[in-house]
């Protein structure tokens, strides 16, 4: 009898721990978009010495320069002012020494102003200093969908998932993201995902092209909004191979220790 | 005379039901909790029936497409098949529709894991050895129709994650040498993405195969009576007696609540745990893939296998062989051949032809046990490689390195588990006691007031032949 | 009684049937017992009649699921306590009988089965043989309709719709023109009048200046030499090739991971492909637009027995 209960508790405890699997983002802090036009002055001042204490080490002493390391990318080349705001926003940098197939994101380890300054030195450095505007209530939802589903799906999954993508490339969850997030993302490339994110036609500044991100955005917003996750515990979102998990742990082993009890001393 | 009682009569007196039912009801079935394994198997199909024939008033077979406008907004205005817009009419229209849908669903995973375990149950006591050969064939066959279930099931949404399942299966027919092309357009009705494809799983899924299904259940139960059931050996237990619980009332009462724990927990999961969220996959479509992308955990190991298998085509005088042959037609064959064939397989080696209604204990067949073990692991790893992506991410690793780790694991480990089952069991042999001899020797027991007396057994006597014609 | 239960009665060894039902007074354990199945079965109502309750009032998925796995889970509980607890149930012996009919029965069934058949049956006569050419004829032309269930293979599997010429347009049917898609950009495009067509699906990726090691006639196919086109069907099982890994210029299908190299002709350089993506050679049209120069470069998707015989 004991057994069979301390084999259902175990079971238990596995139930609770998978449930809030809704995906493995951190919420990302709401990002003021629009680059704020006071100050500037003193934000790219306060942003060079971020600059040099936080960044120079790796990315050299120009951000429109050379970095130090053959494997560290130039600043010049990854993407400008939206590339800093997005790997700020996310956590992603300053980079922490971790060993994984991608780099991570985390909490943010500077402040909405901190972030403004950097943001402004370097964009300004690097002659790309245009952050992109994003409103996922201007979007088409049904539209985002399918432009989601022929650009974004076959990597991150229909359904925000993310997906591995071979060798050290992951292609994240969005189960969680922040509209701007996918904004920037889309007009910066990174990793593996293509400039334009696979949109066709994609432009930074266009009209038809702002339509598109913002469609998008709607749709991924959905993804966190209303996840639609009207059967239950979504068990992290990936498919077959965690619900299969769960039918033999949970499903097939709260019935063997019934059957168990059931039996009796038998 | 009650009513009961005169309905009783009634039906005696017409179909000689009492005594008919007086010797079911008495039958005696042993008392051990791993013996309930089929029987979660056969509750589980019980719940699949239900709730599946609720969901067949609700599923439209057809893939003519229809604009969605239903309450899943992404989707609003979108061009569908009839099929997936019923499936997502049921899910978020029809009250308690989810429910049974996601219920179903849960009680078809849990209905093939149940059938593995119960497998596994068979295979190491060795019950399947004589007289109860033929049971195991139809067990099989019944493990065999539960997967294509569960197949033809699952693709019937027409959503996009099932749909590019349906398309490695018809490139697994293709790859059938010689007659693949051929049965592959009779299967599907020509060329991927064949439309009636959708109309025909729904024919094999609620008719054909539920129909074999329960025929076979029925031969399975039907031997199993006939045959009486196997016993784990101890005291009073030999090979001519069953030694339990009659069916009336304990293994009655003990079935019918594990039928309802069955319910209770697909019931359960099918609440709180979602399952195939086809609204989120979108419908399928024939240029679209998402990630990550597997099938149903028991077709899981096929696609792991597909995953390991190496990049070598053959082509012989101008006729190819796919590289998809040896893991996804070559190796099944061979393992569920081996599977299906092992009580015959078993008696080459160990020329054991006499009768056995005594159970092994797993330890005192080590060889079995071990290879037992082995398949085991093989089809584990594969498994493991049907969600080499999913794990790679997990564990920070790329997906390229599990699967090398997973391609030199299933040459090694099969043999490395049966050398560790082996010793295992030959351990648990030599250090525990055990009877020399089945119910005889010296037994110590307590009195009431604390010693000790001895008590001799004596072998059960045999007992002796019965004409064969009367029961 | 009759002669079955006469049978069953010398089979069985009930050693207690001869007691008579034992006495129906409860032991305490029993008591307590009674009232834990009674508590179940309790808790089982009133999930029962929340069930009701939460039916009529429009229905929620997870609490009605709950409600169920507790009203069954009550019964189930009560019905497990009764069987342990308050059930007079003994263990039994029962003997088993001998399985088989032994020599005599088996040859008193073969009797029955060969007494009255006659001279036909049990001799090799010319009737049985054209008894067995009837079945065997019937059985087979029974399988007839089996044919009717799909059409001949014939060379489907190695043409798709693209021909020389082919106008290339998106899946909404919009053409297609040079530098439309961005650089490191992709598209799935179909041939004009077939969008949607599974297997003429082919990806267009706009590769960077200079990075594709094609022989000169597949060159030859690649205008500027940075817009490239493969079928988007994996060469392994047939699941569309969607993952497009610009950096390093290169595609992972997510069934089971090929990779295929887009620099050097969709080569697979991992995973179980054998055979690369075949290319399908493009032009450009007067207006701009993207045109096919021909079909693919080999049979698209999955190999199968005769896809290399004759084309």
């Amino acid at each position: 009898m004991r057994r069979n209960a301390i084999l259902l508790g175990g079971i238990a405890l596995l139930a609770v721990a998978l449930t809030p699997a809704t995906g493995t983002a951190t919420s990302s802090r709401a990002a003021r978009a629009a680059a704020q036009q006071a100050d500037s002055q003193a934000a790219e001042a306060r942003g060079r010495e971020l600059y040099q204490t936080a960044c120079a080490s790796c990315h050299g002493p120009d951000p429109a320069g050379a970095s130090y390391y053959p494997r560290v990318p130039s600043l010049a080349d990854t993407g400008g002012a939206a590339a800093v705001n997005w790997v700020l926003r996310t956590g992603r940098m300053p980079w922490k020494d971790n060993k994984g197939p991608a780099i991570e994101r985390g909490e943010p380890r500077f402040n909405d102003e901190d972030i403004h300054a950097l943001v402004t030195y370097i964009g300004k450095a690097v002659g790309d200093a245009q952050i992109p505007d994003v409103d996922p209530a201007r979007g088409d939802l049904q539209r985002g969908r399918e432009l989601y589903g022929q650009a974004c799906a076959a990597c991150h999954g229909m359904n925000g998932a993310g997906a591995a993508l071979g060798g050290e490339n992951i292609a994240v969850s969005l189960q969680d993201v922040h509209p701007q997030d996918v904004a920037e993302a889309i007009k910066i490339g990174p990793g593996q995902m293509p400039v334009g994110g696979g949109l066709t036609e994609y432009e930074f500044g266009t009209a038809q092209s702002q339509q598109d991100v913002d469609d998008i955005a709607a749709y991924v917003e959905s993804l966190r909004t209303d996840p639609y996750n009207e059967g239950g515990a979504p068990i992290g979102g990936k498919g077959p191979v965690p619900e299969g998990f769960v039918a033999w742990v949970i499903g097939l082993g709260i019935l063997v220790v019934a059957a168990r009890w059931i039996a009796g001393r038998g | 005379m009650s009513m009961v009682e005169r309905s009783l009569k009634y039906l005696d007196e017409r179909l000689g039901t009492a005594s008919l039912a007086r010797k079911t009801l008495r039958k005696v079935f042993p008392d051990h909790w791993s013996f309930l394994l089929g029987e979660i198997a056969l509750f589980a199909l019980v719940v699949l029936i239900f709730t599946g024939t609720f969901l067949t008033f609700f599923y439209t077979p057809s893939v003519q497409e229809v604009v969605y406008n239903g309450p899943y907004a992404p989707l609003q205005g979108t061009e569908v098949s009839a099929a997936y817009n019923s499936v997502l009419r049921l899910s978020f229209e029809v009250r308690a529709g989810l429910l049974m849908r996601q219920t179903h669903h849960w009680a078809a995973l849990v209905f093939v894991a149940s059938i593995v375990v119960h497998l596994c149950r068979i295979f190491f006591t060795g019950a399947f050895r004589r007289p109860r050969e033929v049971n195991w064939l139809v067990g099989v066959g019944l493990l065999f129709l539960a997967l294509g279930e569960g197949f033809t099931g699952y693709s019937l949404p027409d959503d996009l994650l099932s749909g590019i399942g349906l398309r490695i299966f018809y490139s697994v027919t293709l790859a059938i040498p010689v007659v693949g092309t051929w049965v592959t357009y009779l299967l599907f009705g020509g060329e991927f993405p064949a439309p009636d494809i959708i109309s025909r799983l729904f024919v094999f899924h609620i008719m054909l195969i539920p129909a074999l299904l329960l025929a076979l259940v029925g031969v399975h139960l039907a031997i199993l009576v006939l045959q009486k059931h196997t016993q784990f050996p101890g005291h009073g237990r030999t090979e001519r007696n069953v030694v339990g619980k009659r069916l009336w009332p304990e293994q009655t009462f003990k079935s019918v609540s594990l039928l309802l724990f069955c319910t209770a927990v697909l019931a359960l999961l099918g609440g709180l745990a979602q399952i195939n969220p086809v609204w989120q996959y979108g419908p399928f479509v024939a240029y679209n893939v998402t990630s990550p992308a597997q099938p149903d955990w028991y077709i899981g190991f096929l696609d792991g296998a597909l995953r390991l298998g190496p990049p070598w085509d053959l082509t012989l005088f101008g006729f190819t062989i796919s590289e998809v042959f040896w893991p996804a037609v070559l190796f099944p064959g061979i393992a569920f051949g081996i599977l299906t064939l092992w009580p015959w397989i078993e008696r080459r080696f160990t020329r054991d032809r006499a009768e056995h209604h005594l159970l092994d204990r797993p330890r005192d067949t080590p060889v079995r046990t071990g290879i037992g073990t082995a398949g085991l692991t093989v089809f584990f790893i594969m498994f493991l490689e049907g969600g080499n992506d999913i794990f790679g991410v997990l564990l920070n690793v790329p997906v390229e390195t599990v699967t090398r780790i997973l391609q030199w694991s299933l040459l090694i480990a099969p043999i490395v588990t049966f050398l560790i089952t082996y010793w295992i069991c030959k351990g648990l042999s030599r250090t525990r006691l055990r009877p020399a001899q089945i119910n005889a020797g010296v037994r110590l027991s307590r009195t009431p007031d604390g010693g000790y007396e001895t008590v001799s057994l004596e072998p059960v006597e045999a007992e002796e032949e019965l004409e064969p014609a009367e029961r | 009684m009759t002669d079955s239960d006469q049978g069953s009665e010398r089979v069985d060894v009930d050693r207690q049937s001869e007691h008579g039902p034992t006495e129906r007074r409860m032991t305490g354990g029993q008591r307590r017992a009674e009232r834990r199945a009674g508590a179940a079965l309790a808790v089982a109502i009133v999930a029962g009649v929340g069930l009701f309750v939460v039916y009529f009032a429009g229905g929620q998925t997870q609490v009605e699921g709950v409600l169920f796995a507790i009203a069954f889970g009550g019964l189930g509980v009560a019905l497990g306590i009764w069987a342990n607890h308050l059930l007079d149930a003994r263990e039994v012996v029962e003997e088993r009988h001998e399985l088989t009919s032994g020599p005599a029965g088996r040859e008193a069934f073969e009797n029955a089965l060969t007494e009255e058949v006659g001279p036909v049956l049990g001799r090799r006569s010319l009737l049985l043989k054209l008894l067995a050419g009837a079945g065997g004829a019937l059985g087979l032309a029974l399988l007839l309709p089996v044919l009717s269930l799909g059409p001949a293979p014939g060379d489907t599997l190695k043409v798709t719709p693209w021909r020389r010429g082919s106008r290339v347009v998106d899946e909404e049917g919009d053409p297609v023109s040079l530098n439309q898609v961005p650089e490191d950009g992709f598209l799935t495009v179909f041939p004009e009048g077939h969008e949607g067509t599974a297997d003429a699906q082919a990806l267009l990726i706009h590769v960077r200046q200079g990075s594709l090691k094609l022989p000169p006639e597949r060159m030859a196919g690649v205008p500027e030499g940075t817009h490239v086109a493969y079928s988007k069907i994996c060469t392994h099982a047939g699941c569309p090739v969607g993952l497009y890994r610009a950096e390093s210029q290169s595609l992972i299908c997510p069934c089971h991971q090929s990779q295929f190299d887009v620099s050097d002709g969709a080569k697979p350089f991992f995973g179980p492909a054998a055979r690369p993506l075949p290319q399908l050679p493009l032009g450009v049209g007067e207006d701009g637009v993207l045109v096919a120069q021909g079909d693919f470069s080999a049979p698209v998707g999955p190999a199968f027995w005769d896809m290399n015989r004759g084309r």
